[in-house]
């Protein structure tokens, strides 16, 4: 068991009422598995990921992460939990614009501490790994959206995470584009990297072996 | 890590170089304008801390109670520095001390020097090293004089200094003195100032004077025993003062005066010898004021602190531009303290910049603010270990601080918040509003300091002083010919000159003369059972009619009048002084037995600062004391010519003296000179401060505009004018510059108050000129947002809308 979610509430206050973000989710999730996360725009995908990732707080409910309970975690443990086993990948990329290709991707390396020489040998596999050598020098600017979602993932994975939580991460690219990335998703999973990804088509829900459908923060069969 | 750090930090700042550069701009300027004015106050602050035994030397003054309050004077008479040294424990060293001109002459060569008449024990009290000679008693014959480096080049050359013989004009004589130590000059932080040093007892006045307890005439510096303090010392002299002013304090009593908060009418003081560049007598009580160091040092912090402001302020902004930036670093698995060392780290770039063309700027503007600022700072002073790391902590710790609160900020930022790149607006804004309040207000605050120091150096500047200053020439009278016969010489020579209207002569000059000195004669006498204090001058035939004065009644000193020299001419105040109907039937008491009656009146004028009220004065006719200063009134239209002419009549009088004439107008600007550096100081800190805070709202107004770009488009597709957008892009700023104005004017009205009440003859504070100061606030602020928000508000919708 990778992780499991127990009676999760999530709310926010608003004009003296609680309006409920997330409604009692409960949710096992196996090492291995590819989930699909569906359902209308504003039902709660990106919140219910964002816990999943901790980069969020739940308000109520339980949740235990590799036999880790996050929910009584202290912020900073939670943080090396998530920088060690969890890789995101986001719709607009979120790359640092800053940085050349070959920088963003070694970001999570200086942050994990790793050394030099290792940084620069992951560094060099991953380019290589996703046919990126040419671009290593450029900026984010300078790539299109798929290139540049394609080093997105690669930044999600440079680190080895068990886990990695797309939130609609084909929503900004055209449908070449998308099938590229949801073939590397499936090769990812193969490998054995457990995947949840949001998204609204069925047919990037297809390469999943599990659906989520989420209306109004609930889960619906 | 670090690396990545500063290859991101350095990108982002390329990234928006206008950015970066008024950034640096302004914190450059800061720190290059702070770098000076700290020199200068520091320089200021250090003056003769260079004695080794400085925490033990004192200058001694007395405070005198009369019957119109206290007096103080550090003048004494010549016996009691001797009797201090016998009759009070705890002397170590003493020493008299007067500064005078001597003439000095070696071969064909007269220098009129810059001479101190000291005892024996200056040179071992005071720390002026000697280069040559001897070192440990230099002025232990009474035939010896101690030189200065440059005094020795000036005189001897290259020839060897010590052993010389050099004669000295001492009351119209010439006295041989060996040189017996060359010390090297005087450092530039010295109060004691000298070319040539010279036994005390060598002074002309000493002679006459050896045993008198009346005549004071110089200053006494004490060096106490170690463990002995000036208080101490004060009490066990109280013995000493009763017996020697017993009379003077007998007199005091009588008129009524009362006695001191010690029970004392008469008590000596000792002011430390690192108090005594700042010390003043106002009114009679001893007032030691480092103001204007501490006011330098003030200006040149509200310039760092306005510049500090702005980079704080523009990170803050900057960082909305960041946020996905800490976002994205947060989920990559960046801790708080991780993001906190990377914008401090930028900071840190930023800073060093800063201060590293900050330091070059300084170096480059040493000179000019040295002569603009009349301040003998020095680079070598800057060089030492001790300021060097005084100045690399102060800037370590304004980056600390400065970096450190936005990148706080930053590095405190939700991961989500972030990521989706909003700003929780309102607690931002209201510290980047209060710092903004907080740099006008400086800005405001100092430019109504320049406008009134302005208006009061231009009042005393145009104010009818009682005298024709524009048409008269001043110079000394330091030849070596007794000075009523060189004034009757210089009569004669300019007898045929049309454009010379009058010569006359006084012991005193009005104004500074180029010569720079200033002195002050007051004369005491009992008239009709009262204390009298009057000021005293001597003077030469024609120096009412020279001087333009107007008499009010009676009549001036005139020639074949036998009597006049045994009469007195005084000014209006002495007249109200003396409290007779007819002020012709008063008279002035000299040596105890002989009347001086008073034969005429001459109406007020400001023989001395405009600071100072006009004091009761009383003039001398008296061809036994000497004159100092020759006067000649010229005619208008061709002064230019006629100064040459009056400085060849004097040089065929005294080949040998240099001419230092200037115009009595002249001599009063210079009397203002502090008030003039003082008004540049504030001018020029107005000037920075206002462009600094002009920078950094400038940049806000940038960022401000560039958020709100796509508000901007969408107001004008639903139809709203240029004009309107502008206004509500504008009035947020301005609104800040009127609050601003509010709080700076009350201080600002205060302060110069505070200051206008230092000056007998001042200007009255107007409303107008806050108003004016704030208005011209109100209008760059305005000229600085509107450009770029005009332009923001011109712009084409579709235009702004794409670039979201
Ligand atoms: N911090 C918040 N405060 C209030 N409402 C929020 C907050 N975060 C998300 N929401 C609301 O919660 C709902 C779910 O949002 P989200 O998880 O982003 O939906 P989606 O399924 O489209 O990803 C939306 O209606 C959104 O407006
Ligand atoms: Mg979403």
């Amino acid at each position: 068991m990778l992780l499991q979610l127990r009676n999760i509430f999530k709310w926010v206050n608003s004009g003296g009422q609680r309006l409920f973000l997330l409604k009692d989710i409960n949710l096992n999730v196996e090492e291995g598995e590819f989930i699909s996360v569906m359902g209308p725009s504003g039902s709660g995908k990106s919140t219910l990921l964002n816990v999943i990732g901790m980069l969020d707080n739940f308000d109520e409910g339980e949740y235990e992460f590799l036999h880790e309970p996050v929910h009584t975690l202290k912020e900073k443990h939670r943080a090396n939990l998530y920088k060690e086993y969890i890789g995101f990948v986001f719709q607009s990329y979120h790359l640092l614009d800053e940085l050349t290709v070959k920088e963003n991707l070694e970001m999570p390396l200086l942050y994990k501490k790793f050394k030099g020489t290792e940084r620069r040998a992951m560094v060099a596999d991953m380019l290589d790994r996703f046919n990126i050598v040419g671009k290593k020098d450029l900026f984010p600017t300078q790539l299109s959206g798929g290139q540049q979602q394609l080093v997105g993932v690669a930044r999600a994975l440079i680190a080895n995470p068990k886990l990695i939580l797309a939130d609609e991460p084909t929503g900004n690219l055209n449908s070449a584009q998308s099938e590229e990335i949801m073939g590397l998703f499936k090769q990812l999973n193969s490998e054995g990297v457990t995947i949840i990804q949001v998204t609204h088509s069925e047919k990037n829900a297809a390469y999943g072996s599990r659906v989520i459908n989420l209306l109004d923060g609930r889960m619906i069969k | 890590m670090l690396k990545n750090y500063l290859t991101i930090g350095w990108r982002n700042l390329m990234k928006d170089k206008t950015f970066t550069f008024l950034n640096v701009l302004g914190l450059s300027v800061a720190f290059g304008v702070a770098i000076l004015l700290s020199m200068a106050a520091f320089f200021d602050l250090s003056y003769d801390k260079f004695h080794a035994n400085v925490d033990n030397i004192y200058r001694i003054h007395t405070l005198e109670q009369t019957a119109k309050g206290q007096g103080a004077s550090v003048s004494h008479p010549a016996p009691f520095a001797e009797a201090l040294k016998a009759k009070v424990p705890g002397v170590d060293r003493i020493s008299r001390h007067v500064q005078d001109d001597a003439l000095t002459i070696y071969g064909d060569k007269e220098l009129n020097l810059d001479a101190v008449w000291v005892d024996e024990d200056f040179f071992a009290m005071f720390s002026f090293p000697a280069l040559k000679g001897n070192m440990d008693n230099p002025l232990e014959n009474q035939s010896s004089i101690v030189i200065t480096e440059s005094t020795a080049d000036k005189l001897f050359g290259e020839a060897e200094a010590i052993g010389q013989t050099v004669n000295i004009l001492i009351s119209g004589e010439e006295q041989p003195f060996i040189v017996s130590s060359v010390v090297a000059d005087n450092p530039p932080q010295s109060t004691l100032e000298f070319e040539v040093a010279i036994r005390f007892e060598k002074h002309y006045e000493y002679s006459g004077n050896r045993e008198s307890w009346d005549n004071r005439y110089h200053d006494i510096y004490v060096q106490l025993q170690n463990g002995v303090s000036p208080e101490q010392f004060e009490k066990s002299s109280r013995p000493l003062i009763a017996l020697r002013y017993q009379e003077q304090i007998e007199n005091a009593k009588r008129d009524g005066a009362r006695a001191n908060a010690d029970g004392l009418y008469w008590q000596i003081g000792l002011l430390s010898m690192t108090d005594v560049h700042f010390a003043s007598f106002p009114n009679g009580f001893l007032k030691v004021s480092r103001t204007g160091p501490y006011l330098i040092l003030g200006i040149a912090f509200l310039i760092l602190f306005i510049a500090c402001v702005n980079f704080i302020n523009m990170s803050i902004a900057k960082s909305a531009q960041r946020l996905r930036e800490i976002g994205m670093r947060k989920t990559l698995g960046a801790q708080k303290a991780q993001l906190f060392f990377q914008f401090c780290s930028e900071s840190f770039f930023v800073f060093m910049a800063s201060a590293g063309i900050g330091i070059v700027l300084s170096i480059l503007l040493l000179n000019d603010f040295k002569t603009i600022f009349r301040t003998d700072v020095s680079l070598d002073m800057v060089a030492s270990p001790w300021a060097i790391s005084g100045f690399l902590g102060v800037v370590l710790l304004i980056t600390l601080i400065v970096g450190g609160y936005p990148a706080l900020l930053m590095s405190k930022l939700g991961t989500i918040q972030s990521l989706k790149g909003k700003l929780d607006a309102s607690g931002k804004n209201k510290v980047r509003d209060i710092l903004m309040v907080v740099q006008f207000s400086i800005a405001i605050l100092l430019i109504s300091g320049t406008l009134i120091l302005w208006g009061q150096l231009d009042f005393m500047r145009n104010k009818n002083l009682g005298y024709t200053k524009e048409q008269v020439i001043s110079f000394p009278l330091d030849g070596k010919k007794n000075s009523y016969e060189a004034v009757q010489l210089l009569r004669d020579e300019l007898r045929g000159n049309p454009d010379v209207l009058n010569v006359t002569a006084a012991d005193n000059n009005l104004g500074y003369g180029l010569d720079g000195s200033s002195s002050k004669s007051l004369y005491g006498y009992e008239y009709k059972g009262r204390m009298v204090r009057t000021n005293f001058l001597t003077v030469d035939y024609d120096y009412v009619e020279t001087l333009g004065l107007e008499m009010v009644a009676g009549r001036n000193f005139q020639r074949g009048f036998a009597n006049d020299s045994l009469s007195v001419v005084i000014n209006e105040t002495m007249a109200r002084e003396l409290g007779e109907d007819d002020p012709l039937t008063a008279y002035v008491m000299m040596n105890d037995s002989i009347q001086y009656p008073v034969i005429g009146v001459v109406k007020d004028y400001n023989f001395e600062r405009l600071d100072k009220a006009i004091e009761p004065m009383t003039m001398f006719i008296n061809n036994n004391w000497d004159l100092y200063y020759a006067y000649v009134k010229v005619a208008p239209g061709q002064m230019v010519k006629t100064m040459d002419a009056v400085q060849e009549a004097w040089a065929r009088i005294e080949p040998n003296a240099e001419f230092l004439g200037s115009f009595l107008d002249e001599n009063v600007d210079r009397t203002f000179r502090r008030e003039k550096v003082m008004a540049t100081l504030i001018a020029s800190g107005s000037v920075i401060a206002i462009v600094l805070s002009c920078i950094g709202l400038f940049a806000i107004s940038l960022l401000v505009v560039n958020q709100r770009t796509k508000e901007i488009g969408i107001r004008k597709v639903i139809g709203a004018s240029i004009s309107s957008i502008t206004f509500m892009l504008t009035k947020d700023f301005l609104k800040l510059v009127v609050i601003a104005f509010l709080i700076a004017s009350p201080i600002a009205w205060w302060s110069m108050n505070e200051w206008l009440k230092g000056y007998a003859f001042r200007i009255e504070l107007n409303v107008w000129v806050f108003i004016s100061a704030g208005m011209l606030a109100m209008v760059i602020a305005f000229l600085t947002v509107g450009t770029r928000t005009v332009k923001a508000a011109r712009q084409n919708p579709v235009k702004s809308l794409r670039t979201e």
